[in-house]
């Protein structure tokens, strides 16, 4: 880790602006992945054979509702899950290296260099009793020991603090004298401290109100540009990941049911629980129409529907359905999409409209 | 920060006064006044009696007694002591107050340093079997019936394994013809105590200053205070007082122990209980996230947040010290406020009862400060409010 | 004041946390309109228990104090059924009982002695018995403290006290002394501790703010050293010293707990509902913030009895009491007649009863954390 150190001078916002990014080239490659949750009861399938890929400068959103496996997705990738869940089957890999086959060590000193991540309650992620500088600082000490001076960590972090819209005197400040938005921003600068190639933002603006949030993910989308590097957005939110990611997945009960570029799977979403989710949230842009409601539960994942997992609240449903798992097939363009009757879908939209 | 302080001071002088003012408001309630006590016999005239009761000035309204008890308190005179007639209350509270300290503080800083390790330790690992026997010999330790266990300490100790002297505060065959007053030698004992405590605090902040890991600077405040107790122990026992020093340090450390073992228990369970809630807590998984050792979160994160609700709990130990100090010191016989507190009721010896109480309460008041400044230092959301 | 509850029953207001009870299960079928209120509420009640009872029996720790609570009150109860059926009253009265237990001593040289218990000096079996007791000889002596005996009409199982009076008789006699203490005790607390911590935080303000300063004059009085000076000072029995632990400890830390407590419920939506709809202050008090209040009180209730009993135990181990019989006096008479560094070779004088104290004082601690678990969920065990 030192060793490549010795040759940059420095860890500096300057030298991630001019960072070199192939869009072609896959940064983090999510395989096949199976991850389930041991409890008294049994196993919960809480992440089921899911896959994607996130390449280089790229911003991919998941969405899905509560309890779909979306926050497990992004302590998966990070390997933060609790002691009782086990990986089943599947890679993650970051720059071609499988992270579930490092070891526990080798795993906490990829964590924040090579993958950060922004919780959801900003509120709390911040620990009440230390300076949020000192907390910054905690991270580089912990990355870059003995590579920065205390001057040189304090310049960077003053230039992180201007660059999320913070003024730096802020860094010598308790988290508690921070207001939401400014507490969400400063962890957006912790996020950015070690300048990872991949930021994961679990629920970055949920707990905001409606403006701050706005200008929360604007910083975000400017400095995920300027700075060139990938980002995982996670809401429940569709309005929200529909404006600031390149690609989309929809996950349903543990399983990624539709992914594609996020302007095709808006237009034309082909799952019919895409389709529900999509067309249960109002749009003032677009034509004035109805909004479906989906009815019933997410299923519990301790006894997970067979076949198709949406298949008892899909109006579509089949015999298959409930016996043969779909799998996720392009439709083209790199659309995909996990249904069996996903040429239907686009029927609905009319008998909708109607 | 000052202004806390000195808001806080005043808060509990006022509280002090209110304390008194129960304590008198308790005399009042008796049956009889303290004539009664002295003149009780019919033999003795009753033109004595009336006599005795304008010398105490009984026969005053109410209201001047009241001011004047309590002015008379904060100049220091707490009246005469009936059972040890020719001596001043406060001369007796006065002699047996450091004893008493001693006893509480070293208790306390035992009990509290010790549990908020073990507390810590076991939560970081939960489902081990020392957890599960720690927190059974904790809620042991918290429900003993305390005089009980003193007894069985003091007989376990004492006399059966005869590792420490049978209770008291010196053993007398050693101090016959000694040329020295086993108080002197005592304060300065506490003295140099003191001395090296400072000296160590000194030591652990330079070290935090100079070690950038956390392994070592762990290592180095080890070796900081196994040079400081050595250099304490060395300094006496180069010095001619050491037999009496030697003799009084051995005959503290039962009681000290029995009584710090109590409080263990109670401050081990509750770090582990608040050790436990904080690791549930967001900023935690945030550490973690950011890839910091484990250590490191649990000491530094972790157990940082958990010290919050273990210092406001010290404020509630503290009653539970008070009264396992007056059991402890009547049942090893250690001559401190506790003892005399209930020799001076056991012979209605209501001055010095009094007395004593009084001193206790200034004791309770002062640890109640030390916790909310602690407090304040430790939680930086109560400093600027 | 019944509109608000006919139209809004909340399931929280009876500590139930909110989770699907459907109309049907609760009314009987009837329709809510149908059914009289407190039938609602008992169910909510039993339900709430049911749930209660379901989490704390996978506590092992608290499960066993629950156990060992049955077997003291099975002991308690035992006293007057064994005195009215079994025992000799005068033999077998805990104060007034007497039986000089005849023991067998083995007679040792003089200053030989070992154990006190089992053997006896011969200068001093000479003037007891007779002159003509030679060294090994067995000789049988009334004593007391007498061991446990299993022999003649009298047994004694714990053996006898220093006057001559039988242990067990005294344990079981001081658990009910016990039981009753600490509940009068505990119930004081949480009473007075319930409606302070509930009246404060509702009217908050200037009342919460003489009541909580009070609270911290009270937390600051170092309790046992008041107790002992009130006891010295009047003569305190049972009754009076169990509502005096009570209300020291009902005005000072639990009240500022439950305060809290009643804090976080006063921001209830339900509360406010309750007000809109016309509900008087003590109404909202007392029907609605109180209730919620409870499982915390039954916790602190556990905890109360605790410190009640170790609290009187220690007065009566000073001496301080006027009581018949107690644990801490037992340990005491033991004590002041020169058994204080006995151990265990006269075990049945302070063992039994300074065990009962622990024992009986670890298992509502237990219970105590049990509940504390059940309503502090990030406890439990994964």
């Amino acid at each position: 880790m030192t060793s490549t150190l010795e040759h940059e001078p420095a860890l500096s916002l300057e030298s991630l602006e001019n960072r070199q990014i192939d869009p072609t080239r896959p940064l983090l490659e999510v395989d096949r992945l199976v991850m389930h949750y041991k409890i008294k009861a049994g196993e919960v399938s809480a992440v089921e054979d899911v896959s994607f890929t996130v390449h280089q400068g790229e911003a991919v959103g998941l969405v899905g509702e509560s309890g779909c496996g979306k926050t497990s997705i992004a302590l998966s990738l990070l390997r933060l899950l609790p002691s009782n869940a086990t990986y089943e089957q599947g890679e993650i890999r970051l720059n071609g290296e499988n992270l579930l086959e490092l070891s526990p060590e080798e795993m906490r000193q990829r964590r924040w260099k090579d993958i950060a991540m922004v919780f959801q309650g900003a509120m709390n992620s911040w620990n009440p009793v230390y300076r949020v500088g000192d907390q910054i600082r905690e991270a580089l000490d912990t990355h870059y020991r003995g590579a920065m001076t205390y001057a040189e960590q304090r310049a960077h972090m003053e230039k992180l603090f201007q660059a999320v819209g913070l003024p730096p005197a802020m860094l010598d400040r308790y988290p508690h004298e921070f207001s939401g938005g400014m507490r969400q921003r400063a962890v957006i600068a912790m996020a950015l401290s070690c300048s990872p190639e991949l930021i994961i933002a679990d629920e970055p603006t949920t707990a905001l109100d409606v403006i701050v949030q706005d200008q929360i993910l604007k910083e975000l989308k400017r400095i995920q540009a300027e700075l060139g590097m990938s980002i995982i957005y996670i809401s429940h939110d569709i309005a929200v990941i529909a404006e600031v990611t390149d690609s989309l997945g929809v996950m349903y009960a543990g399983k990624l049911v539709e992914y594609g570029p996020t302007a095709d799977v808006f237009a034309r979403p082909r799952h019919p629980y895409a389709y529900l989710l999509l067309r249960s949230t109002p749009s003032i842009t677009g034509p004035r129409r109805q909004l479906a409601p989906l009815e019933g539960e997410p299923p519990d994942l301790l006894h997970p529907p067979t076949g198709c997992r949406f298949h008892p609240r899909c109006p579509f449903a089949t015999e298959r359905c409930a016996t043969d798992v779909p799998p996720l097939e392009d439709i083209g363009g790199g659309h995909k999409v996990a249904c069996w009757h996903h040429d239907r879908v686009p029927a609905l939209e009319g008998a909708l409209q109607r | 920060m000052v202004r806390f302080l000195v808001g806080r001071v005043a808060q509990m002088a006022v509280l002090f006064v209110v304390f008194l003012s129960i304590v008198w408001l308790m005399l009042q309630a008796m049956p009889g006044d303290i004539s009664d006590t002295l003149v009780g016999n019919p033999d003795i005239p009753l033109a004595t009696r009336f006599e005795l009761r304008e010398r105490l000035g009984l026969d005053q309204p109410l209201l001047n007694q009241y001011v004047t008890y309590i002015t008379n308190f904060f100049r220091g005179e707490m009246g005469v002591s009936f059972s040890r007639f020719p001596q001043d209350v406060s001369t007796v509270l006065w002699q047996a107050l450091p004893r008493t300290l001693v006893l509480f503080l070293s208790a306390t800083l035992l009990a509290f340093w010790l549990g908020f390790k073990t507390g810590k330790l076991i939560a970081w690992r939960r489902g081990a079997i020392a957890e599960k026997s720690l927190i059974v010999s904790g809620v042991f330790l918290q429900t003993v019936f305390y005089p009980w266990f003193a007894i069985v300490m003091l007989w376990l100790f004492g006399f059966f394994l005869g590792w420490f002297p049978i209770g008291r505060f010196i053993d007398s065959n050693v101090w016959q013809g000694s040329p020295y007053d086993s108080n002197d030698i005592f304060f300065a004992m506490i003295l140099s105590a003191l001395v090296a405590v400072v000296l160590y605090t000194v030591a652990r902040l330079v070290i935090k200053r100079i070690a950038n890991n956390l392994v070592t600077q762990d290592r180095l405040t080890t070796i900081a205070g196994v040079i400081t107790v050595g250099a304490l122990v060395g300094f006496w026992y180069l010095r001619p007082e050491w037999p009496y020093v030697f003799d009084i340090a051995r005959h503290t450390v039962l009681p000290v122990v029995t009584l710090a073992l109590v409080a263990f228990g109670a401050t081990m369970l509750l770090t582990r209980g608040s050790m436990l809630e904080t690791l549930g807590e967001d900023y935690i998984l945030t550490a973690r996230a950011k890839g910091v050792p484990d250590r490191v979160i649990r000491d530094r994160h972790a157990a940082r947040n958990a010290l919050l609700p273990v210092t406001t709990s010290l404020v509630l130990a503290l009653s539970f010290v008070i009264g396992g100090g007056i059991v402890t010191e009547t049942i090893f016989s250690w001559p401190g406020m506790g003892l005399i507190f209930l020799q001076a009721i056991n012979v209605s010896d209501i001055p010095l009862a009094v007395g004593a109480l009084s001193i206790t309460g200034v004791l309770a008041l002062v640890g109640h400060l030390v916790a909310d400044i602690l407090y304040a230092v430790l939680d930086p959301r109560i400093r600027i409010a | 004041m019944t509109t608000v509850d006919d139209q809004n029953v909340h399931p929280a207001e009876l500590g139930v946390p909110a989770s699907g009870a459907s109309a049907r299960e609760l009314t009987g079928g009837r329709g809510l309109a149908h059914t009289p209120l407190w039938r609602i509420r008992l169910r909510l009640l039993r339900r709430s228990l049911g749930i209660t009872w379901g989490l704390f029996r996978q506590n092992r720790m608290g499960m066993f104090g629950l156990a060992l609570i049955a077997l003291f009150a099975v002991m308690a109860i035992s006293h007057p059924i064994l005195m009215a059926t079994v025992w000799d009253p005068a033999i077998y009265d805990p104060v007034d009982g007497y039986d000089a237990v005849m023991t067998e001593f083995t007679v040792v040289e003089n200053g030989a002695l070992t154990d006190e218990a089992s053997q006896i000096e011969l200068n001093q079996a000479r003037i007891e018995l007779n002159p003509m007791v030679t060294v090994g000889q067995v000789v049988t002596i009334p004593t007391q403290p007498a061991p446990p005996t299993f022999e003649g009409e009298h047994w004694h199982i714990l053996g006898t006290d220093v006057h001559g009076r039988d242990i067990m008789s005294q344990l079981l006699f001081s658990t009910r002394a016990a039981f009753f203490l600490g509940a009068v005790a505990a119930i004081t607390t949480v009473l007075i501790a319930t409606s302070i911590g509930a009246v404060a935080a509702y009217f908050g303000g200037f009342v919460d703010n003489a009541l909580m300063r009070f609270a911290d004059l009270i937390l600051l009085m170092p309790l046992l050293p008041v107790l002992i000076l009130l006891s010295a000072m009047f003569s305190m029995n049972m009754v009076i010293l169990g509502i005096m632990i009570g209300v020291l400890s009902g005005f000072g830390g639990v009240a500022i707990v439950l305060k809290s407590q009643a804090l976080a419920i006063k921001v209830k939506a339900f509360i406010d509902a309750a007000k809109v709809a016309g509900g008087s202050d003590w109404h909202v008090i007392f029907r609605h913030i109180v209730p919620n209040v409870l499982p915390l009180s039954f916790l602190f209730m556990m905890f109360g009895v605790t410190e009640a009993i170790a609290i009187e135990s220690t007065l009566s181990f000073f001496g301080l009491l006027n009581v018949d019989m107690t644990w801490g006096l037992m340990i005491q008479s033991a004590r002041d007649n020169g058994y204080l560094l006995s151990g265990t070779s006269y075990w049945w004088l302070l063992f039994p009863a300074g065990l009962a104290v622990s024992f009986l004082c670890f298992a509502f601690f237990l219970v105590g954390r049990g509940m504390d678990e059940v309503i502090n969920p990030r406890l439990r065990a994964r």
